[in-house]
């Protein structure tokens, strides 16, 4: 509910702006796919496949339509909105990925505060630059990054403090970054349950996970309460040097008691400590380099059922004019180390990917995704521990 | 009174004999001092470790003696596209403008807090506001304050004597009066022994002949990779 305020709050905040400062800010899309896939049953469709389609739901369909919404106030304060409608369903029509105010002042010198408040993304992604969380890279995002868009998002506040060297004449700038945060308590729940997963379908503010009611992820309702203590923390740091090379690494702590439960969620409060580090290389102009890890663990009650997890991956792009390709390798694997439910998970993914801008409002892009898993629970549901699972995807987006 | 006047006549004879001669004398003599000595033109090449042509390098003539010739002020543009200032690198003359459009479909907003020029622009698409006026020496940076990877460069200078290297990493800087100067060359992705400005005198004798000198660079340039591409309908968030 606590949430719900908030981006409440800041909407009501946001509309006055919206009628000051016009309405320049806002962009919508939509995004239409066609789908062959093999492999098991979708997690999203109550089986343990770890992508978003799956056979039953191979075929031409619409995605996804979107809508971002940027203003300002007064040069200094920005409003960042940003919906999506599923076609594949979700609790509301139209939900939030994300909605925040940055206060974000012009430097004093060669220092720069900034503060935002609201929900968004802890800036861990490296893939997931554009406007909504998008990747400008291929459809489906890495392993780590589907899981912070499914499971973590950070419902509070984040300061940064940058030191803009650059302005100075020297080759880096630098960055630390800290925040607190609620109703992040159940985040952990689908790598212990599913393991590792690649897809591009963040989990909206007020939405749900999975098909209500279904197989192992049974709808999972995400950011809803605040029922685990807390608040949760990040800390981290980041360098950029002359623009071809970023690095972050980041501390997350939810601080959640795992003892907790929650009956409207229908959820146990999972405390989940990870460390993320990355980096983004572009030796020339045409080439982009990312790679990006992500290790931890999650614990919740009862019996203090623990898993540690960890993935990482590395991403060549080449760029020229309206083209792009790009390929990606992800490792990942997730295993429990205590308490009565044990689960495994290990394997890795292939992504391929080629999208070509065919004016400023239309783009195209083919991809193909092979990913070779095993996880224990895919049992309990009558599949294959072991399984191979592949993924082609047309999609045609058009923006206004 | 028949021998003065005479005498007055041969003496305006003489007179009007020796004018064109003082005439020239007087050109001579007085000329070199009412008038700059013919100006002279100096080619300035600047090569690599591997000997190729280095363009895009800030070159400036700057008289030993103070001038106050302002015929290069003018009124310079730092556009702003896909991401990028375009160019990323302007040398203009004390007392010039430069005119920031921003051609890209989302809004910026442009900043320097360098002591040679101070100010903000407030968040804006097209082309909003009238050229801002450098009228202090000095190199000038200019940032986004929405995206952190948008850095542009203005050098300021007094001298109306400057330019930059074209591809093959060639120069002409026209009309110098003769007399003694600093070659000042600049690039931010310039790291030399002494960083990223090499100096060098220079001295141009009256005549006119057309000067040259070669830089070495002992390293090459640093790439800039700035650069974002050229995916122009895509929607970055901000850094």
């Amino acid at each position: 509910m606590g949430a719900r305020l908030i981006a409440l709050a800041l909407l009501l905040v946001a509309a006055p702006v919206w009628a000051q400062q016009g309405i320049d800010g806002f962009e919508a899309g939509i995004d239409l796919r066609a789908v062959a896939a093999s492999g098991a049953r979708s997690f999203l469709d109550g089986g343990l496949g770890d992508l978003r389609f799956d056979p039953q739901h191979s075929g031409a369909r619409l995605d996804s339509v979107w809508l971002d919404y940027n203003g300002s106030l007064h040069d200094v304060v920005h409003f960042v909105a940003d919906a999506v409608a599923y076609a594949d369903g979700d609790r509301y029509p139209l939900d939030l990925t994300q909605a925040f105010a940055e206060w974000r002042p012009y430097p004093l010198g060669v220092w720069r505060s900034r503060l935002k408040v609201g929900a968004f993304y802890a800036p861990i992604s490296f893939e997931n630059w554009l406007v909504g969380w998008r990747s400008p890279y291929t459809l489906s995002y890495s392993a780590i990054d589907t899981w912070v868009g499914e499971e973590l998002r950070t419902i509070g506040g984040e300061y940064d403090l940058d030191w803009l060297g650059r302005q100075r004449g020297h080759a880096w700038q630098l960055g630390v970054t800290a925040s607190l945060y609620g109703w992040n308590n159940p985040a952990g729940t689908l790598l212990a349950l599913r393991g590792w997963a690649l897809h591009d379908r963040q989990t909206t503010l007020f939405g749900r996970i999975g098909t209500p009611g279904t197989g192992f992820v049974r709808g999972l309702r995400e950011f809803y309460g605040n029922f685990g203590g807390g608040p949760g923390y990040y800390v981290g740091a980041n360098a950029k040097h002359r623009g071809d090379l970023e690095l972050r690494v980041l501390h997350y702590d939810n601080l959640t008691d795992p003892s907790r439960y929650s009956p409207a969620l229908d959820n146990h409060a999972w405390h989940t400590v990870f460390d993320s580090a990355g980096g983004s290389w572009t030796p020339t102009p045409r080439w982009t380099v990312i790679s990006q890890w992500l290790g931890g663990d999650t614990c919740a009650s009862p019996a203090l059922a623990c898993y540690q997890f960890n993935s990482a991956y590395l991403l060549a792009s080449w760029q020229r004019g309206a083209d792009r390709l790009t390929a990606r390798y992800d490792g990942f694997q997730m295993h429990s180390y205590s308490g009565p439910y044990a689960n495994r998970n290990r394997g890795h993914a292939w992504t391929f990917a080629y999208q070509r801008e065919l004016n400023s409002h239309l783009s195209v892009a083919l991809e193909e995704l092979r990913m070779v898993s095993s996880l224990a629970s895919r049992r309990f549901v009558g599949e294959p521990q072991g399984l191979a699972e592949n993924e082609l995807q047309l999609a045609l987006r058009a923006q206004l | 009174m028949q021998r003065r006047a005479s005498a007055r006549a041969a003496r305006r004879s003489s007179f009007r004999a020796v004018l064109p001669a003082l005439a020239v004398t007087l050109c001579t003599v007085l000329l070199p001092s009412l008038t700059p000595a013919r100006a002279a033109d100096v080619e300035v090449r600047v090569q690599d470790p591997a000997a190729k042509g280095v363009p895009g390098i800030v070159v400036i003539a700057e008289p030993d003696r103070p001038t106050h010739d302002r015929s290069a002020v003018r009124t310079a543009v730092m556009d702003q596209i896909h991401m990028q200032f375009v160019p990323n690198i302007l040398v203009i003359q004390t007392g010039s403008a430069v005119d920031f459009p921003n051609s890209d479909q989302i809004r910026h907003q442009v900043y320097s807090f360098s002591a040679a020029k101070k100010f903000e622009l407030s968040l804006y698409e097209g082309h909003q506001y009238p050229p801002v006026l450098f009228d202090r020496a000095g190199l000038v940076t200019v940032g986004c304050n929405i995206h952190d990877n948008m850095i542009g460069y203005i050098y300021v200078t007094d001298s109306p004597f400057f330019g930059r290297t074209d591809a093959a990493g060639r120069v002409v800087l026209h009309g110098l009066p003769a007399g003694d100067y600093t070659l000042t060359l600049w690039h931010p992705g310039m790291h030399e022994p002494g960083g990223k400005t090499l100096h060098a005198k220079l001295t141009l004798a009256a005549g006119g002949a057309r000067a040259q000198q070669l830089f070495k660079l002992t390293r090459p340039l640093l790439p800039d990779m700035n650069a974002t591409g050229d995916m122009g309908s895509m929607r970055w968030a901000q850094d």
